[in-house]
């Protein structure tokens, strides 16, 4: 027998989104049911035990986008949610040497210092250009994307509200905003930095997620878009959440169950029930079936119209547009459990203010960008199918800042890694995940030689074990790429930018509409507000 | 005799700014440096009794508003459509045959199967992507014949022309309309993709996309390029172009210079632009004459305007960091092939002369040229467009005998090792013909003599910043309102009475005249009003 239930709102994946919409509308007073394939929630934000006593986050591992309001008005850290800032970013150069970036300005300043004194001066500039960009973009994430195309009073008054904001810039910030949008993120560094490690550390900021190298224009946008980081409202602050990023889903879905939400894991739903064009709810792999007369997917467009739905229900011109909708996936993650932690050459030696250093460098980021070059050519094999031979990494190690990851002495390591591409040459198997499991490993003993006698036990992601446990399309971290022509009102089809679908009752609300990727839950919010909206 | 206006630099776009000055009304006098008129685009001999188009051999398209306001027709204009056929190599030994006027892929059939290379599939698609490439190109055509508005926009005409452009994206139909916006950043590898299968199709048309861009067909807005190119000249429909090669579209525009009045000096080199108090006054010629003129309109590059010919440190700090920070980035040389007689060419079934070969096989072969270029190398296996013009004009060469005129890419401007001696130019040379020989065996016994155009060269005789035929990469971040930076959008610049009119101002390259015809405007305008 199978079960059913009534319910005013289903809410499909149990990812941070999911749960932040299924949040507002339990807080608005619907009674939510969130259905999740997997036996926990938060979707590519999970922490997981993977080796007996090594907690990973296993995707996803900073957090820096999250809306503040959301915090305040979910109340988070009552439920749990505690970050931690990561102080630093140490970017390892080929000659040995090393440049330090420090969330505290001035101490960067410093240290750009001794590689450049031109840069040092352009970085206050830059600094505050940027600064003001972050801002200029700040309120088109929270705006309902208008259709440009419509001529109802509703979307010219978006079009207005737009074009109005776009206005109040002025022209330089204007000007200086097109060229973020259209540019690469190598000539727009170009333009500011001569220090080449400084621009391969920066650019590679707007390569992630995307299946692009930053000398192509597009990825300046997504620079910025990782400039927006904001803790607890502070610009450019990037964190780690206690427990792992996991710590912020269970966080949410606290937030969501302590409104009156029910969350039902193991539960992966097969398709959306419609009857006359409508959603009436939704059927799971087993057979049981929920009513509600509001279905929201937190899956990926692809997933949420071409799985759940029957493409051909759906107006061709939608589901064309959904079909095109890029996905790319190009990153992969190494997740390693190291008896010792790792000794990045260019930390090592020298006197107790290079002992400071290295201490502060283990509780930041390690970025594996010494040129643009190297990301370059990282992105060279990617775009003819095969992964990088010498990637470029983000790293961090989260047991240096919350031990409780790792056994005593023993450490995690988190690597970010890119180019992995979804298409590989031949396609991915268990001999080419190790091979690239391999080429991580290798190019990490090159600055950091004792890597490979400390890991005791080594998880190699690829972007199709993202596909496969998360359910991202094409392992897509972004549930789509974050280029010009995929964001705003494209987001993720013209015209069907506001989290409604052609089908009345069905809504999407993840990361693939508006404003996008990244923990930054405002595609929930906004799409919560828009159903609440809608239904009253 | 004093002048309304100097203009510098007898270009296609300088000239058309002089004769639309001149028709205008104004007192004009046109300066070039060089003994010749025309700029990159001049028909000249590369060795005794063979001429080819030695620079660059497409002026890009000539508007029937240019040919009107002009009357380019009455000083001996003749446009017409070439016809023929062009051949791409697969790569795989087999051709890919298309209409040389229109991009259109032959029919299939006749002998030996030929022209296998496009499937069935592409070619029903190929007149729905050919309709939409006239409907978008359409729309950048419409914005390429006017100033730009400016963003800030506050004067009635300016938001008449934003208000006016609105209309034209309206009138487009909502579909055309959210695609215009869509394609625009994609890479045009990304835009092929969703239309076709066939590579060297796909190659064929991606090649237009990258020509004098130093991107390849992967790079974010490669289709805003491609759509750049096909404005007025859009696949599926024949476009036309000067007969007699870009010789006789600069001869044609000198002609109509000199019929409307305008006084053009050839070998007078100006030196700087004098500016007294902000306001410039006039120029001074290498030899040190001084020409007085309320306005100078400055058909160089906006780098040597503003960086040589004015005096940079009395400028703007931010204004000069903006054209300072204007990308070139030359990527492309030119080879022409003096031949004993046309190589033997493959067995196709088609009709008509054979009057280009474009190796691009795949869209793959266009990127890994472009990474040789982005690590600083010439491209070991370039993409070649090669024109025979002698086809239809024997008179370029000998009797019975052939000229091959080559658009290489990529050869960057900037070598990371070495310069570009001469040892370079030759191994140049020697690469297009390796190039060529792998597909058309037997032409390297035919040649008879090598002319090579490097970018270093196209810098120094024919003042292209870099290389850079446009005066600038054509890119989004570097057009419309950005162009050539936004100080200058307008055509008029910081410096009161300079007045910027090259390829380097909107619409940029690839549209003839089009930044003349609407600088002329703008400053007939100021020239009116006395300002």
């Amino acid at each position: 027998m199978s079960a059913t239930g009534r319910y005013d709102a289903i809410v499909v994946g149990g990812g941070h989104n999911g749960l932040i919409t299924a949040a507002y509308l339990a807080r608005a007073g619907k009674r939510v049911l969130v259905l999740e394939k997997r036996e926990l929630v938060g979707g590519a934000a999970v922490s997981e035990q993977v080796f007996p006593g090594f907690t990973f986050s296993v995707f996803s591992y900073v957090v820096s986008l999250l809306r503040p309001e959301i915090i305040r008005e979910l109340d988070l850290p009552s439920h749990g949610l505690h970050i931690l800032p990561l102080e630093s970013t140490v970017t390892p150069m080929l000659n040995g040497d090393y440049l330090a970036g420090w969330s505290d300005h001035d101490l960067s300043r410093r240290e750009l210092y001794r590689h450049s004194r031109h840069d040092a001066d352009a970085y206050d500039e830059y600094g505050r250009l940027m600064h003001h960009m972050a801002h200029a973009v700040r309120p088109i994430l929270g705006m309902l994307p208008p259709d440009p195309s419509s001529l109802s009073p509703r979307d010219l008054m978006g079009m207005l509200k737009f074009g109005n904001h776009m206005r109040s810039l002025g022209a330089e910030k204007f000007h200086a905003l097109h060229k973020l949008m259209t540019m690469s993120s190598a000539d727009f560094l170009d333009e500011w930095f001569e220090f080449d490690t400084l621009k391969a550390t920066k650019s590679a900021s707007g390569i992630i997620g995307t299946f692009l190298g930053p000398r192509s224009p597009g990825t300046a946008y997504v620079l910025l878009h990782h400039y927006m980081g904001e803790i607890d409202g502070v610009f450019r602050a990037w964190g780690f959440a206690k427990g792992g990023t996991g710590g912020v889903s269970e966080a949410i879905a606290s937030a969501a169950r302590a409104l009156g939400a029910e969350i039902k894991l193991n539960a992966p739903v097969a398709k959306v029930i419609t009857r006359g064009g409508r959603a009436t709810g939704v059927a799971l792999e087993n057979g049981d079936e929920y009513e509600a007369p509001i279905v929201v997917s937190g899956l990926d467009p692809a997933r949420s119209f071409l799985q759940l739905t029957d493409p051909n229900e759906l107006p061709s011109e939608f589901a064309d547009a959904i079909r095109r909708y890029k996905f790319r996936g190009s990153s992969g993650k190494v997740n390693l459990a190291l008896s010792e932690l790792p000794r990045f050459t260019c930390l090592e030696g020298g006197d107790h203010q290079r002992g400071q250093l290295r201490e502060a460098a283990w509780r930041g980021a390690f970025s594996i960008s010494p040129s643009l070059d190297w990301v370059e050519r990282a992105f060279d094999d990617a775009k003819y199918g095969e992964f990088s031979r010498r990637p470029y990494m983000d790293i961090i190690l989260p047991s240096m800042i919350d031990p409780g990851m790792a056994p005593p002495g023993k450490h995690v390591m988190s690597v970010f890694v890119q180019y992995a591409p979804y298409h590989l040459n031949g396609g991915w198997t268990d001999a080419k995940r190790e091979a690239f499991g391999d080429a991580v490993v290798d190019t990490l003993s090159q600055f950091a030689p004792n890597i490979k006698q400390a890991i005791l036990h080594r998880q190699v992601i690829t972007p199709v074990d993202i596909e496969r446990i998360t359910g991202l399309t094409e392992g897509n971290i972004f549930q789509g790429e974050l280029t010009l022509q995929q964001l705003f009102f494209f987001r993720p089809a013209p015209a069907w930018s506001r989290y409604r679908s052609p089908i009345a009752g069905y809504w999407q609300c993840g990361s693939g509409t508006h404003p996008g990727g990244g923990i930054m839950g405002a595609s929930g919010r906004l799409a919560a507000l828009e159903i609440l909206g809608a239904s009253s | 005799m004093s002048y309304d206006v100097i203009v510098i630099g007898a270009s296609v776009d300088g000239l058309a700014t002089a004769t639309a000055l001149a028709r205008g009304g104004a007192r004009v006098l046109l300066l070039d440096a060089s003994e010749r008129i025309g700029g990159a685009h001049v028909t000249a001999e590369f060795a005794p009794g063979w001429k080819a188009d030695i620079a660059s051999d497409d002026a890009g398209w000539v508007s029937p508003r240019l040919v009107q306001d002009l009357q380019l027709e009455q000083h001996g204009l003749r446009l017409a459509s070439p016809g023929g056929r062009l051949l791409a190599p697969t790569g795989a030994g087999a051709w890919l045959e298309m209409d040389a006027a229109t991009l259109s892929p032959r029919k299939p059939g006749g002998a030996g199967g030929a022209n296998e290379a496009v499937t069935a599939r592409d070619r029903e698609r190929w007149p729905s992507f050919a309709a939409r490439v006239g409907s978008l190109s359409g729309f950048l055509a419409g914005m390429s014949d006017a100033p730009v508005p400016d963003v800030g926009a506050s004067s009635i005409a300016e938001l008449l022309t934003a208000a006016r452009l609105g209309v034209r994206l309206k009138r487009m139909g909502e579909r055309d309309m959210t695609d215009v916006l869509r394609v625009l950043p994609m890479s045009i590898a990304e835009w092929l993709d969703d239309w076709f299968e066939s590579p060297t199709l796909k190659g064929v048309l991606a090649s237009r996309s990258i020509t004098h861009l130093c991107h390849g067909p992967r790079a974010g807005a490669t289709t805003f390029s491609f759509l750049q190119h096909a404005i007025g000249r859009p696949v599926g429909v024949a476009s036309q172009v000067p007969q007699g090669g870009v010789g006789a579209l600069t001869n044609a525009l000198a002609a109509a210079a000199r019929a409307a009045g305008v006084q053009v000096r050839t070998g007078a080199k100006v030196e700087r632009i004098v500016v007294k108090q902000g306001v410039a006054s006039g120029v001074v010629l290498a030899g040190g004459e001084e020409l007085p003129a309320a306005r100078i309109a400055s058909a160089a590059s906006p780098r040597s305007t503003f960086l040589e010919l004015c005096d940079p440190t009395r400028l703007e700090p931010d204004f000069v960091r903006a054209v300072r920070n204007i990308r070139y980035r030359g990527a492309w040389a030119k080879v022409h092939l003096a031949l004993d007689a046309l190589p033997p060419l493959p067995p196709l079934p088609g009709d008509g002369p054979v009057r280009e070969i474009v190796v691009a096989p795949t869209m793959d072969y266009l990127e890994r040229a472009y990474d040789d270029a982005k690590y600083g190398r010439v491209a070991a296996a370039p993409f070649l467009r090669v024109t025979i013009p002698t086809v239809s004009d024997p008179s370029l060469a000998p009797p019975g005998k052939h000229i091959m005129s080559v658009h290489m890419q990529y050869a960057p401007y900037r070598l990371r090792e070495g310069a570009w001696d001469s040892a370079a130019r030759t191994a140049l040379g020697e690469r297009a013909v390796a190039t060529l020989a792998a597909h058309l065996p037997g032409i390297r016994d035919l040649v008879l003599h090598t002319h090579v155009v490097t970018p270093a060269d196209l810098e120094s005789e024919y003042g292209l910043p870099e290389g850079h035929l446009y005066h600038g990469e054509m890119a989004l971040d570097q057009v419309m309102f950005m162009r050539p930076v936004p100080a200058c959008a307008s055509y008029r610049s910081p410096v009161q009475g300079v007045y910027v009119c090259g390829p380097g101002a909107h619409p940029g390259g690839g549209i003839a005249g089009g930044a003349g015809l609407n600088a002329a405007r703008v400053i007939l305008g100021d020239v009116k009003r006395g300002q």
